[in-house]
């Protein structure tokens, strides 16, 4: 081949080269969102789905609420916002970790229910098993929003969030509309679980072990009710809701014969994919510790051991840890949760045994020995204390008291004790260890990412 | 007339019509100074095609016309010289002068084309070999820092193997890619950095933050600088359009060695240094035990470490650390030479950088063979292929979320407490998670990186004859490398247990691919009547890349045991970024007015898959113009006066078009939720608009060249990442628009006050300033990078700087509290030649410019900065008070860069020593000598997100800078 005629067969084959090139490569990293048509697997998986991306946030909220409740601090070389921010203040409406969270993570699975739910009617499934989607999603997005309004408490939120990403941001609502969406929102669960046949047509991780069919789904459903409905009696001063708690917790799986432990979890796990408890921590090199005082004005059973709750939770750390200025120290660490793999409660009997207590001690219709006998039935069952003599006498008030005590020791490290405070009326009691630094928080702010992209 | 624009890619001229009547000429070409043989010197008949190149030794042979002819001798670093030859004169020999201010150097102009520096329309920034390697680097970025006005150049940290960002002329995009394009001898080469997966020991990405703060390598390091004929630095739009969508950031075009023919030619240069640490944070001095308990509370511990009766001691476990001096070695070989019909240069390279602190360091080996080889009269094959291997071990840095990066945790370990080994244990740190000597001592942070860069291409002078001159080439090349990472953090490290599961390691395995095919058309056009030259040249670029990363990522398994399938706990991941585009691009080059007047338009066009519109063609045009005085005024030797304009893109990161959900299991059970970034199925490259102007002065003979050039770099179609509302669900979406405008100014100076043949003395300086304004957003003001705004964040904002940093103040509200972006950069540089001995520095200085030092913050909250008692404990206080703007720091600096004194031994001690060589030097140099800067952290280059295109400039916890001093033997044979 001579020169002159190589020139165009070069220029040939680097066309026909580029020629041959498909340009439209497609995602290989992750799914496109669930679509019309869905097949039950590929429903399964979004149902699934909603669970993997609340429990994102869970450690956060149980740590970030357990220092704001002041049942303990994070003193940690690495960050010290925990002290700082969220001691001090103020709160950095920017930062999810921080005073900016308990946001991004629940809109974002309530969404994921969303897309589920915007497409269910097409997929692949009988009405029945539509509606099991459907009475399970809804229940899990109500469970999304309480988490939001638990920490967010002066503000108003945004709940009609349906909508495509390019509409007008929704409106916020006050937290009272709020947590009667809330309340619709598990109520349309419901009936839609009362419609969902015997089985779902999607399996549940182990923490749904005790709800993993319509029918015990729908006391987990109830049992959610009764914590919402308890929130707006107390918070809302609406006495009248107390009785709704208390025909929902009849719904629910509450039962004082039971293990105080039954109810639904979110499970954490070490294997593909999954993400491993971010709250167990080896004892002897906690950075979560306890506050002293709620370790040392815990109650002793007869044989002058600590309560149950007490030494189940907390233990000593083996030295002292201090942190921040003036030094906060503690030699408690938190053992809440006891390994990598230790799944965090969503709900669970405990609570539900305390909630009724508290709702036939506040109902209108005061029904004092029922709340005492359910008060002492957790202290003897789960503190192993002796119950309290003549409790059924006091006045509500004093019973309140009690009752908050109890929750605090039942519900440790859980996520309960910053709201409790508050929702009962005795935010005053968080306790200030610094009394010139440090500052009791009873909401965090709307994060600034939810704010700023709504300016013009 | 010669040909003036003269092809970068041809170089030589080979064959060419043979008259009937021909006649060789003999000679010599030697420098008019020194008088030393001058090798690849090229000599050609003007008027004609015919061509040679002299030897080795200088000598050259060239067969000519009949009659008398006139010869063009040029060489690289010397001025082009035309020599009568009267037709009965068999030998011409030649003196050339240094071309001290390389005027008349080729510089490119497009993909294949390129012209004199004289008649350049653009600031485009040559460096040298001389320049590159005046002290031994660890990788190219730091041999660039000071010598390129309008580039910022800053590494990331000190740690082993570099890691580090050129920023030319501003910012250049806020969500888009923000390297410059690397071009290796046409081939576009690889400079993706590939985080090593220490985020599995830090969980720095945890917490509502971003990740990518593994301080990742950018593979710009691979590169060997002593394979480098010269960089050349295309800074904007209007000098890169050539290069279209990928070029928005620059472009940094590396051409490497080339054989030259005669007898071969063997250098060997072997470096001896070692490396130390530069700078330490030091930390607080307690008075008394009162003092400390006063810190720390009434802890037993403290009165133990820290006794009434005897006061606090003070061990400065830092230093224990990262007080290592170790030894470091380069050993650089090169062999060059050629006959007949093939040319070829090979090197190779052997080196180790010592770490300053225990099982850190980087050795790098390399070996280049470039060969040319001529097929035929008008057919000519060129390979250019490197194998390099590197090996980095980086300890750990960076933020963590653990405890385990060093200044995370010194910060809130006291000085009292002693971490270092008793009878080889380490003590456990009773104040936080880890004892970074123990961490040191035990943990592996290892990247192992081979790379092949392979490029063959075959030219074909299609046509050459003295009007017309046609050629064709075509490239194709392939760079692929394989990264693997290994990570071993055993069960024996105090915070291992802390997770429940004792022991980490991560097998990380990237392979990274890019084949190019490239083909150009020059079609060169010198009429008779000589008034113009008019170069043509169109061609295609076609790229296929492919990324693939996997990584095992193991928890708890036995102390001893270092393979993942060994882990109970066992977690994979991958991720593909497939991308393919094509360009095609046209471009006509006229030379005109007897060399004074130049103009060019250009065009481009490009496609790509991560484009939404895969089919659609985006059109990158431009235009230049310039003209050159000479002898204007009596002082002025040459004057130039050039504009220019031109576009480039900036295409949309892959992934941008998607919209997708994310996925996790739960108790082994898949799940799919929506992911954070809503896509957009339209995304388009962005639309970088430059116009730069400027002049270029010679003046007092050859005294003095000055360069001054003012830009204006508008960039359009913004790829942005603004934030939506939360409670959508999802986080940001991708959008066009907005628009981002820079505006600079850029002077390079150089001075030679002194050319004798004894002495010989050239100062450069250079001036660059660039302010970035955002002039249009189609959005609400949005943050982009940092730590949320109480912590310093970037935060993008109309008509405000791309780079400011926002804060809170004291009330809550969002102030502007500072701004990465430097005042202005200058550098001086010095060449002095005296005799036998040459002595070099290079300084280089911003000037402004702030980081958020969240060290300093982790330091004080740690109640533990050096200066807690006299200005530590206000400045925390102002943070208390929600005062964002106590940790956003000035960094500004002065740095000694380089410095080097060499001596050329003379030929009887050479010869004595060495035996039969060409040269032989010593020398001693250091790099970063001296630091001059108020910034209280470890270093004010520092990054610890890696390369951002907004959110550099984050100090948390970085590995310490060094410094290095080196004795160089460099023997020529």
């Amino acid at each position: 081949m001579n020169a002159k005629s190589l020139t165009p067969g070069l220029l040939v084959a680097a066309l026909l080269a580029a020629g041959a090139c498909d340009f439209n490569i497609t995602n290989p990293n992750t799914p496109p969102i669930i679509g019309p048509n869905a097949s039950p697997e590929r429903v399964a998986a979004a149902v699934a789905g909603v669970l993997v991306s609340q429990r994102a946030d869970m450690g956060n909220w149980v740590l970030k609420s357990s220092i704001l409740g002041r049942e303990g601090y994070r003193i940690d070389v690495a960050d010290p916002r925990f002290i700082t921010e969220l001691l001090q203040g103020p709160l950095d409406p920017s930062n999810a970790a921080f005073g900016g969270g308990q946001w991004p993570v629940e809109y974002a699975a309530i969404r994921s229910g969303y897309d589920i739910l915007n497409v269910l009617s097409t997929a692949q499934l009988t009405t029945a098993q539509k509606n099991g989607v459907q009475g399970f999603v809804q229940t899990m997005q109500a469970f999304s929003y309480m988490i939001v309004l638990y920490a967010h408490t002066q503000d108003s939120i945004p709940v009609d969030v349906n909508h495509p990403v390019t509409d007008p941001p929704a409106p916020f609502v006050t937290n009272q509309a709020a947590w009667a969406h809330v309340a619709s929102l598990l109520d349309s669960g419901a009936t839609a679980l009362g419609a969902a046949g015997t089985s779902f047509s999607f399996p549940l991780p182990n923490g749904f072990a005790d709800f993993n069919t319509p029918a015990t789904f729908l006391t987990f459903n109830r049992a959610l009710l009764a914590r919402a409905d308890a929130y707006r009696a107390s918070t809302f001063a609406a006495v009248g809701l107390y009785d709704s708690v208390l025909t929902a917790l009849s719904a629910s799986f509450v039962d004082t014969l039971k293990s105080m432990d039954l109810g639904g979890y979110f499970d954490y796990g070490t294997g593909q994919g999954d993400i491993s408890n971010a709250l167990f921590q080896a004892a002897p090199s906690a950075i979560q510790v306890a506050r002293h005082d709620v370790y040392d004005s815990a109650e002793v059973k007869l044989d002058a051991t600590k309560d149950n709750r007490v030494l189940g939770k907390i233990t000593a750390r083996g030295s002292q840890i201090c942190g921040g200025s003036p030094s906060l120290c503690s030699t408690y660490s938190w053992i809440r949760y006891r390994s990598p793999t230790a799944p965090i409660p969503i709900i669970r009997n405990e609570e539900l045994v305390l909630l009724r207590a508290e709702a036939n001690n506040a109902r209108t219709a005061r029904d004092a020995a029922a709340a005492a006998a359910d008060i002492n039935a957790i202290r003897v069952r789960s503190g192993g204390l002796t119950a309290v003599v003549g409790l059924a006498a006091v006045s509500a008030d004093s019973m309140k008291g009690m009752l908050l005590r109890e929750l605090q020791y039942s519900l440790l490290f859980e996520g309960h004790r910053w709201v409790d405070l508050r929702r009962l009326g005795r935010a005053t009691d968080i306790k200030i260890e610094r009394p010139t630094k440090d500052q009791r928080f009873l909401t965090l702010p709307i994060p600034l990412f939810e704010t700023q992209p709504r300016e013009p | 007339m010669v040909h003036r624009a003269l092809l970068v890619c041809a170089g030589l001229w080979f064959g060419g019509t043979l008259a009937a009547q021909q006649r060789p000429i003999t000679g010599k070409v030697t420098g008019s100074l020194d008088g030393k043989p001058i090798a690849g010197a090229t000599v050609a008949v003007v008027g004609s095609t015919m061509l040679a190149v002299t030897n080795g030794t200088g000598d050259y042979t060239v067969l000519v016309p009949g009659g008398p002819v006139t010869l063009s001798v040029r060489a690289v670093g010397y001025k082009r010289r035309l020599v009568n030859v009267r037709g009965d004169q068999g030998t011409a020999d030649v003196t050339l002068e240094a071309d001290i201010f390389n005027l008349e150097a080729i510089v490119v102009t497009g993909q294949a084309t390129g012209v004199e520096q004289r008649n350049l329309a653009n600031a485009v920034t040559t460096v040298s070999p001389e320049n590159l390697n005046r002290a031994p680097t660890q990788t190219i970025e730091s041999a660039l820092q000071g010598k390129i006005p309008g580039a910022l150049i800053q590494m990331n940290s000190g740690a082993p193997g570099g890691g580090g960002q050129i920023n030319l002329r501003g910012v250049t995009t806020i969500n888009a890619g923000v390297d410059p394009l690397i071009v290796v001898d046409g081939m576009v080469v690889s400079n993706d950095a590939i985080p090593p997966g220490l985020n599995a020991v830090t969980a720095a990405a945890a917490g509502g933050n971003a990740s990518t703060q593994d301080n990742a390598v950018n593979r710009l390091a691979d590169l060997n600088p002593a394979d480098i004929e010269k960089v050349e630095v295309l800074k904007g739009a209007s000098a890169a359009a050539i290069y279209g969508a990928q070029a928005a950031n620059g472009v940094i075009m590396v051409t490497t060695r080339r054989g030259v023919t005669g007898a071969p030619r063997f250098t060997i240069t072997q470096r001896l240094g070692t490396v130390g640490v530069s700078h330490l944070l030091q930390s607080r001095r307690f008075a008394d035990s009162a003092d400390a308990v006063a810190a720390f509370g009434h802890d037993s511990l403290v009165g133990v470490l820290c006794p009434a009766a005897t006061g606090c001691p003070y061990f400065d476990n830092e230093r224990a650390l990262y007080g290592q001096h170790s030894l470091s070695y380069e050993t650089d070989l090169t062999a060059s030479g050629g006959s007949g019909s093939t040319n070829y240069f090979l090197s190779g390279l052997a080196k180790r950088d010592g770490g300053i602190a225990p099982n850190t360091g980087y050795d790098k080996q390399s070996l280049r063979a470039n060969l040319d080889q001529t097929l035929s009269r008008r057919t000519r094959l060129t390979f250019n292929n490197q194998v390099v291997h590197s090996i980095a071990d980086r300890g750990i840095s960076n933020n963590d979320n653990t405890g385990t990066s060093t200044y995370l945790v010194l910060s809130g370990t006291p000085s009292f407490v002693d971490l270092r080994p008793r009878s080889g244990a380490y003590p456990n740190n009773p104040f936080a998670a880890s004892n970074p000597l123990q961490t040191f001592a035990f943990l592996k942070n290892r990247e192992d990186v081979w790379r092949v860069i392979s490029t063959a291409s075959l030219t074909l002078d299609a046509l050459a004859t003295p009007r017309h001159r046609l050629q064709v080439t075509l490239t194709g090349g392939i760079d692929y490398f394989a990264q693997h990472n290994d990570i071993l953090s055993p069960p024996i490290l105090q915070f291992e247990p802390n997770d429940g599961q004792p022991g980490t390691i991560v097998l990380g395995k990237a392979s990274d691919r890019r084949l190019n095919l490239t083909g150009s058309v020059i079609h060169t056009l010198s009429p008779a009547s000589g008034r113009f030259t008019a170069t043509t040249s169109a061609g295609f670029q076609l790229q296929d890349a492919d990324i693939n990363l996997t990584s095992a990522l193991g928890r708890q398994f036995l102390q001893g045991q270092q393979n993942v399938d060994q882990a109970s706990s066992i977690n994979t991941i991958q991720k593909e970024l497939p991308t393919r585009s094509l360009g095609v691009y046209a471009q006509e080059e006229v030379l005109a007015a007897s060399e004074r007047l130049l103009f060019t338009l250009g065009i481009r066009g490009d496609r790509s898959s991560v484009n939404g519109n895969t089919d659609k063609f985006y059109l990158f045009p431009k235009g230049a113009v310039s003209y050159r005085f000479t002898q204007p005024t009596g002082f002025l030797d040459e004057l130039k006066v050039r504009g220019a304009i031109g576009q480039t893109g900036n295409a949309p990161l892959f992934g941008a078009k998607f919209s997708s959900d994310t996925t996790g299991t739960i108790f082994g059970l898949p799940g799919t939720f929506i992911s954070p970034i809503v896509g957009n199925p339209g995304v388009r490259p962005e639309t970088n608009t430059e116009i730069e102007g400027g002049f270029d002065a010679t003046l007092g003979r050859e005294f003095a060249n000055v360069n001054v050039t003012l830009y204006q770099k508008t960039i359009t179609n913004l790829l942005l990442l603004p934030r939506i509302p939360l409670s959508t669900g999802q986080v940001n979406r991708v959008i066009n628009g907005g628009k981002l405008r820079n505006t600079g100014v850029e002077i390079g100076a150089a001075v030679s006050p002194v050319r004798t043949t004894e002495t010989t003395w050239i100062v450069r300086a250079t001036f660059f300033s660039n302010r970035s304004k955002i002039v249009k957003l189609p959005v609400p003001t949005f943050q982009t990078g940092g730590f949320g705004t109480g912590l310093g964040a970037f935060q993008i904002e109309r008509g405000k700087s791309a780079t400011q940093i926002v804060g809170f103040d004291s009330t809550g509200a969002i102030v502007k509290v500072g701004d990465a972006n430097p005042d202005f950069q200058m550098s001086l540089s010095s060449d002095l030649a005296y005799r036998r001995w040459s002595l070099s520095f290079l300084w280089d200085w911003k000037h402004g410019g702030d980081v958020i030092d969240l060290t300093q913050l982790l330091y004080d909250a740690g109640l533990n900065s050096a200066d807690w008692n006299t200005t530590g404990q206000a400045r925390f206080g102002e943070f208390l008070k929600g005062n964002t703007s106590a940790y956003v720091q000035d960094a500004s600096y002065l740095k000694l860069r380089e410095v080097t004194l060499s001596y050329e031994l003379p030929a009887s001690v050479t010869h004595r020593l060495f035996g039969d060589v060409r040269s032989a030097r010593v020398s001693f140099s250091g790099r970063n000598l001296l630091r001059f800067t108020s910034y209280p952290g470890l270093d004010p280059e520092v990054s610890n997100f890696g390369n951002q295109a907004i959110a550099r400039n984050i100090d948390v916890a970085p590995f310490p800078p060094n410094r290095g001093f080196f004795f160089s033997i460099d023997v020529g044979f």
